[in-house]
């Protein structure tokens, strides 16, 4: 079996990130970039699928600049076989990332397809639905726990109040959660090692694929910064100001 | 207008020790101010190693002295609940034959001269120390027990509790738009915050200080250099909270290696960063490739280290002075601004006596360690204040 995980390149999650003047997006130039972490979680399952002979073919796939080709290095140095970029300097819809995929995905034939269920920067929280609609797969989304066997993949995914287990013949769709797994440190030993695995490029075009957005940013803000606070006198005028000037009470 | 006798500009580690001490020192009305929050800037970066070991002997002067606080620290600030979060376990320096070797002898001799506990060991002793490391090519091996690392942040804001304590105002979130001069002297700050007046502005704003070259009109040479700093994993060869803060002269890198709990430890290259164009402390990207090649020197160091795993990496930026050291004291040509920036990335071993001494010229008291060699005019003088191991942060 066969599975492809796609990964993205978004701003790491230890940067505080910083809206453009002219409100048109988030200024990412000269900031630390990694693999968006529910990605990062979606090649641990597939690696560790293969490792116990479940898969055996782990295919890492991104879509976007050139230099996304640093994130499948670490996606092949957690322990992806080989990687995809179809590269192009276009924004980038969940749309356009579903068709993409689904491209590779005809051209590879997976049985398995894994993502994260949304990425940190944009949460649209929609590739893996709509690359399921378009493939017209089954798909089970946050995923916290995945198991394969006869060609059925059985899938604890989280839910309000608990957890709801589904079983989906393959191919499938399946989207990780945060508590599917926790990704391994990719070892000094295994950068290396993902230097020599092959990392082919291809482009929209050669796939056939329109990627023009369909939505329109209008603008993009920073939150309102949050108020200083005021120190009242006592408790009678913090009562007072709770019931008058913020009627919560 | 709210008037102050002192305004100190940026409270990171720097900043806070020198409203702390101003304080302690008796001054009566004093405002800290931070763009920020309290030690969140390039404070917040710091690997946090304490040592006395510098070819440059002011410097020693000043981290012997830091040392001493670091080592009482909550009985110094007064505050029983204070930590500096030090863990004292000593300073090693290693070179092989080659270039490193004569600078390192001469700082060690020097230290000696300076009355610093100090240990010659050979590589059987270092290896008891530090067991996960070889030191089979080492020419000289300096130790020095006292010395460890810390928490630049728990300094940074203990220092500011203090100061609140000892009566500075505090103000976090507040932007300095520029410093107010008249007639050559500085009568306040004008912030987002509002106005206000003063006689002594003492500037500790670090990579932002080519903001306030450019409002006293007075060149500050400072460069923001950024480093990454990597913790490896590695479940063979734990480094413990035991084993010294290893310095390894005969890598390329110059590597600087230390505990980080658990089984990981933290590393860095302790030479020419990353050139900024701008202050910046966001953090910055860490290429793959980059991980591999300090990798690979770790691993020529610490053999079990081959197999390690990332598991985390973060950058920090220096304020990065032609000579790698910093510049304390007055402005000449702007009565009432001192300054203290361009610590070079060994800003936090000396904060403490730094702030003191920042303290002590504000208020006309003699400094207990002589600014002089660390004078703004020694950028035009040429009388450069350069370490024997050539630029870095060793200094």
């Amino acid at each position: 079996m066969k599975i492809i995980t796609a990964v993205k390149r978004v701003v790491d999650y230890n940067v505080s990130v910083r809206v453009k003047s002219d409100q048109s997006g988030v200024d990412i130039a000269n900031v630390k970039m990694s693999m968006n972490p529910f990605d990062e979680i979606a090649v641990e399952e597939a690696t560790r699928l293969r490792e116990k002979g479940q898969a055996t073919e782990v295919v890492a796939v991104s879509c976007g600049v050139l230099q996304s080709q640093e994130t499948l290095r670490t996606a092949m140095a957690i322990g992806a076989d080989r990687a995809i970029l179809v590269q192009t300097d276009a924004e980038l819809q969940p749309l356009a990332v579903a068709k993409l995929l689904k491209a590779v995905v005809d051209k590879e034939q997976p049985q398995l397809v894994i993502l994260g269920k949304q990425a940190i920067d944009d949460d649209a929280n929609q590739t893996g639905q709509m690359l399921a609609a378009l493939l017209d797969w089954p798909q089970a989304t946050f995923a916290s726990k995945v198991e394969i066997a006869d060609g059925v993949a059985t899938v604890t995914r989280e839910v309000d109040g608990g957890a709801e287990t589904v079983r989906l013949v393959l191919p499938a769709i399946v989207t990780t959660d945060l508590r599917l797994n926790e990704p391994r440190y990719v070892t000094l030993p295994n950068i290396m090692k993902a230097k020599k695995k092959p990392l082919e490029v291809l482009t929209p075009e050669a796939l056939g694929v329109d990627p023009a957005p369909r939505l329109q940013t209008v603008r993009v803000v920073e939150p309102a910064a949050r108020k200083a606070g005021v120190k009242v006198a006592d408790v009678a005028a913090l009562v007072d100001k709770l019931k008058n000037e913020a009627k919560v009470i | 207008m709210k008037s102050f006798d002192v305004i100190v500009i940026g409270a990171g580690v720097v900043g806070s020790s020198v409203a702390f001490h101003l304080a302690k020192l008796g001054a009566k009305s004093v405002l800290l101010l931070d763009r920020g929050t309290i030690g969140a800037g390039t404070t917040s970066q710091s690997s946090g190693i304490l040592r006395t070991h510098y070819s440059v002997r002011e410097n020693v002067e000043l981290a012997r002295r830091s040392w001493d606080v670091f080592n009482n620290f909550a009985s110094y600030v007064g505050d029983e609940d204070a930590s500096a979060g030090l863990v004292k376990c000593g300073y090693l320096i290693a070179s092989p034959e080659g270039d490193k070797l004569d600078p390192l002898r001469a700082s060690l001799a020097q230290q000696v001269e300076q009355g610093i506990p100090l240990e010659f060991l050979s590589a059987q002793q270092a290896a008891e120390l530090l067991p996960i490391c070889r030191f089979d090519d080492a020419a000289v091996i300096g130790y020095e027990p006292e010395a460890g690392f810390a928490d630049a942040y728990m300094v940074a804001t203990s220092f500011a509790r203090g100061a609140r304590r000892g009566g500075v105002t505090v103000k976090e979130n507040v932007n300095v738009n520029r410093v107010l001069i008249e007639n050559g002297k500085v009568v306040g700050v004008s912030t987002s915050a509002g106005d206000f007046t003063c006689d002594t502005v003492i500037s500790t704003q670090n990579i932002w200080t080519p903001e306030l070259a450019a409002w006293v009109n007075v060149p500050m040479p400072v460069v923001p250099e950024r480093h990454a700093v990597l913790a490896l994993e590695c479940e063979a060869a734990p480094y413990t909270f035991k084993m010294p803060v290893y310095k390894d002269l005969g890598s390329p890198g110059m590597l600087y290696c230390r505990s980080y709990g658990g089984n990981q430890m933290l590393v860095s290259e302790g030479i020419v960063g990353e050139k900024l164009f701008g202050p910046e402390a966001e953090q910055g990207d860490i290429p793959l490739d980059y991980v591999a090649e300090v990798g690979e020197q770790v691993a020529d160091r610490f053999p079990a280290y081959a197999e390690a795993g990332l598991a985390s990496s973060w950058t920090g930026v220096y304020d990065v002075t032609p000579d790698w050291n910093p510049v304390l004291g007055r402005v000449p040509g702007v009565q009432g601004l001192i300054v203290g920036y361009g610590f070079s990335g060994h800003g936090f071993k000396l904060s403490p006596t730094v702030g003191k001494v920042l303290a002590q010229e504000a208020l006309g008291l003699a400094t207990e360690v002589s600014l002089s060699p660390y004078a703004i005019t020694r950028f035009a003088s040429g009388n450069l204040l350069t370490g024997k191991y050539g630029l870095g942060a060793v200094s």
